[in-house]
């Protein structure tokens, strides 16, 4: 067994090998981003894209070196947080934000926020802001402030 | 050319004779299962535009009046006259096929478009360089009004509170709700349409753009500031006046407006089949991101195309997908 | 056709699998007024009798979903049995909500980590619901079993896929992604044509029709039943618009009347013609597309689905699905759906999942510079790493 898989690997992998049904409707990260290119930023919102199938996020980000540069972020779909209440308006411009993640492939300044969170720590988008999708369960910790 | 129509109480009379009578005597699809046949009546006493429908007019191309014009792109011919400019490579192999039809166009009034002068610029810059931005070539969703008069079919289901219109073109579709709810989270492609009646003509307020859409294919845009007033009115059972105000002070000095006639498909089976693009795109949008080019030559017998993919440099190519 | 494997590797925490697009289904609570167990918002006794329209037909329109989470098929241990108990829900229900999916995080720096892609708060949890498996038809909820043609075709297919894998960890370590296949050098097979139209992901990334249609935006098929459906319904015609997967959403188009085009037609969700029988709508769908494939079936496929408005807050749904080519018999999915708020309007029925594809370009620049670094030496071999399998990934919990 890969000793990496058996450290940190949340839980149970399922396996979907092959199935028909699009089980995997994300893209390879791994295709895209670099596992040797990681990324720590904080920065500022310039712009959020709202879209399918990933959201993109856009901040301006101050380097070591004093300059600043507008990086872009890819994260998860906005559909699920459309549906808990959450609306353009929730993340706008001018809004702090760290983000940890793994720089593309091509080395322009895009990466995957494979974590996002406010500079306290608290994760981006945890807790709904409306009245949410009644159905859904709520993880504490996830779409809520862990118990 | 719309003028004779504008409501007059004759035509009126007319439209409600022809919606409310005739409707019976109309050849309908399978009628056996239908509940109502097409072109008649709501329970309301509202037109019921339900059926199959298209544009059927050359706005798609350029919404101002224009002569035919040898292609869409063009270049310059032998001599130095705009009339006498000539097919571009991208288009050459098409002859004939490859043209764009005359237009007594669809804008109202002096049939101009009233961009501000720095709007016009980029209406020019859109129009020279079409081919890498006219979203239309990605297989983009159209917005509206643009996906109203492409030439393709779409159906109207005219349901008790919903209107839904599905569009062949890339299986796009809109809902105007003419009951209250929110707005979208976000601003749409195909824009957030509120409907109500107004004696027998359908209006319909669309807002929440977010400014990605062509007006047509001779560079014609708007912003994310654009707010449209549609106004369906039924000409006869099988024709619907679609006239539209397009209000947009980012892009224009005041509002304009266009207007053309909806035709009803009236072949037995009338039936939207796809025209799903995303896959005719993909060459277009990924082929020069493939390993081995797969696309390369055409030889026909008095011309060879060969054609040479190239890759933007860095951030440039993330760009041209967003347009 | 594939069969989901799922594999406990045993670790502390146990997640329960959210597939983005598992057909997982709802409680399947008989159609009576009073059998309210779970959901507040499902089908309850107060909710009204089934709505006619002004002309007289049952009214369908509404946005409708599945508010429960059901397994496809039956999971072996349930065997027979239908319905859960009320402890077996609940202990689901605590296992999903104990689980911080994809806000663990593996080792930093490691492949494992990049595909976690992204903060759970992106992908949602719904509850289980009372039935073991969506699949009500054959009654032991499986899908029957494949014609010996189409797993002949599986294996082949599979066979091209795990030598993609052959010189890659996944393969070395025996992981679950390399089942029934073998770690080796790089496969003479590596730049094949695919045997079939390629729909999966697969450990290339050659041009747009080595990724799977998900990549491509091009993943909703009929059936759905995992997303939100919006019905409209007009006298003669209904459309029904599906909101799944992460913007893979798109529109149908009932006629109640008419005819299917000629069998040389394929239509990616097929042609669907319905009637009413009694209070149910039944619609027939044919003229599928061999180039999207609903668990393997396309042009074949014949698709029967039952609408039935339950009260003012439920419909019933059945889907039938036959194709002799691949499965040995025609087989069943039920569920109940549960009415949306439609004034909320949250629900964001415009896909544009394509428009906003900006990952697939990415991911094929990347997959070039790989190539271009491994010729000049700077470089592994492309072939050596997996960027396709699961076992490389978190798994991917629902995101609609």
């Amino acid at each position: 067994m890969n000793v990496k898989l058996a450290i940190g690997v949340a839980g149970t992998v399922a396996c979907l090998a092959g199935a028909a049904l699009s089980l995997q409707a994300h893209h390879a990260f791994n295709a895209e981003f670099d596992a040797n290119k990681p990324v720590s930023f904080s920065g500022t919102v310039t712009k959020v894209e709202w879209i399918n199938p990933h959201v993109w996020m856009h901040m301006d980000v101050q380097m070591p070196n004093g300059k600043t540069e507008n990086w872009g972020f890819e994260a998860g779909t906005p559909s699920v947080l459309f549906r808990r209440g959450f609306t353009k308006a929730s993340l706008v411009p001018g809004t702090k934000v760290k983000v940890d993640g793994y720089q593309a492939k091509d080395g322009t300044r895009r990466a995957n926020g494979r974590d996002l969170t406010f500079p306290d720590g608290k994760k981006l988008f945890m807790g709904s802001s409306g009245t949410g999708a009644p159905y859904e369960l709520a993880r504490p910790g996830v779409d809520t402030e862990r118990k | 050319m719309a003028g004779m129509l504008r409501g007059s109480t004759i035509v009126t009379a007319l439209v409600a004779a022809a919606l409310g009578a005739g409707a019976a005597a109309l050849t309908m699809r399978g009628g056996e299962q239908a509940a109502r046949p097409a072109g008649a009546r709501t329970a309301e006493g509202r037109p019921d535009f339900s059926g199959v429908w298209q544009a059927m007019n050359e706005a798609h191309w350029d919404l101002q009046a224009h002569e035919a014009r040898p292609a869409i792109v063009t270049q310059p011919g032998v001599y130095e006259y705009e009339y006498a400019r000539v097919p571009a490579a991208p288009v050459l192999a098409l002859g004939a096929a490859g043209g764009v039809p005359g237009s007594m166009g669809v804008v109202q009034g002096d049939g101009q478009i009233p961009y501000k002068p720095e709007a016009l610029a980029v209406k020019q810059e859109n129009a020279a360089n079409w081919i890498d931005r006219d979203p239309e070539l990605k297989c983009y969703l159209p917005g509206i009004p643009r996906a109203m008069y492409m030439p393709y079919p779409f159906a109207i289901v005219q349901g008790t509170d919903k209107i839904q219109m599905t569009f062949a073109f890339s299986n796009a579709a809109r809902v105007i709700h003419m009951n209250k709810v929110e707005g979208p989270p976000d601003d749409t492609y195909m824009g957030h349409s509120v409907g109500r009646w107004e004696g027998d003509t359908l209006v319909v307020d669309v807002t929440n753009f977010n400014g990605k859409n062509w007006l047509d294919r001779a560079g014609n845009y708007h912003s994310d500031a654009l707010h449209l007033v549609e106004r369906f009115t039924a000409i006869s059972q099988d024709a619907i006046r679609y006239d539209v105000t397009i209000d947009d002070p980012k892009t224009f000095t005041r509002q304009w407006s266009i207007s053309m006639p909806l035709y009803r498909r009236l072949e037995p089976n009338a039936t939207v089949l796809d025209y799903n693009c995303i896959e005719f795109a993909e060459e277009f949008m990924y082929g020069n991101l493939r390993k081995e080019p797969l696309v390369k030559h055409w030889e026909g017998e008095t011309m060879i195309v060969d054609i040479t993919r190239k890759i933007p440099p860095g951030e440039k190519l993330h760009e041209w997908y967003r347009r | 056709m594939r069969r989901r494997i799922f594999e406990a590797l045993g670790f502390a925490v146990v997640m329960t699998v959210l597939a983005a697009f598992v057909q997982s289904a709802a409680s399947g609570q008989a159609p009576a007024a009073g059998g309210a167990a779970g959901s507040t918002t499902s089908g309850n006794a107060k909710a009204g009798p089934p709505p006619h329209t002004p002309w007289g037909q049952p009214d369908l329109q509404g946005i409708w979903l599945d508010e429960f989470d059901t397994p496809f098929e039956r999971p072996a241990q349930y065997a027979d049995k239908e319905f859960f108990t009320e402890d077996e829900r609940k202990a689901r229900d605590e296992k999903t909500a104990a689980d911080a999916g994809r806000n663990e995080r593996a080792n930093r720096g490691t492949a494992q980590d990049v595909a976690g892609a992204y903060n759970a708060v992106f992908t949602s949890a719904k509850p289980t619901g009372r039935r073991t498996s969506l699949v009500v038809d054959p009654s032991n909820g499986r899908i029957p079993p494949l014609t010996p043609e189409a797993q002949e075709r599986n294996r082949i297919d599979q066979e091209f896929r795990l030598a993609l894998l052959q010189n890659t960890p996944t393969c070395k370590n025996q992981a679950a992604g390399c089942r029934g296949g073998k770690y080796g050098p790089p496969s003479p097979r590596l730049n094949d044509m695919a045997p079939f139209y390629n729909t999966q992901r697969m450990n290339r990334h050659n041009g747009p029709e080595d990724q799977s249609m998900g990549d491509r935006c091009m993943l909703g098929t009929t059936p759905d039943f995992n997303g939100f459906r919006r019905i409209v319904q007009g006298p003669n015609v209904i459309a029904i618009g599906i909101d799944t997967g992460q913007g893979q959403g798109y529109q149908r188009i009932v006629y109640l009347g008419g005819s299917h085009p000629p069998k040389s037609v394929h239509l990616r969700h097929g042609d669907s013609r319905g009637r009413f029988e009694g209070q149910t709508l039944v619609v027939e769908t044919t003229n599928f597309s061999p180039k999207f494939p609903y668990r393997g079936a396309g042009e074949n496929l014949t698709l029967v689905e039952r609408f039935t408005r339950l009260d003012a807050k439920t419909l019933e749904y059945s889907a039938t699905m036959t194709d002799a080519t691949l499965w040995t018999a025609p087989w069943t999915v039920k569920q109940e759906l549960t009415m949306q708020s439609d004034e909320q309007n949250r629900i964001y029925y415009e896909p544009r999942c394509h428009e906003g594809n900006y990952g697939l370009p990415s991911l094929l620049v990347g997959a070039r510079l790989d190539d271009k670094a491994f010729r000049e030496g700077k470089g592994p071999n492309p072939a050596s790493r997996d960027t396709a399998t699961c076992v490389n990934e978190l798994p991917a919990e629902r995101e609609n």
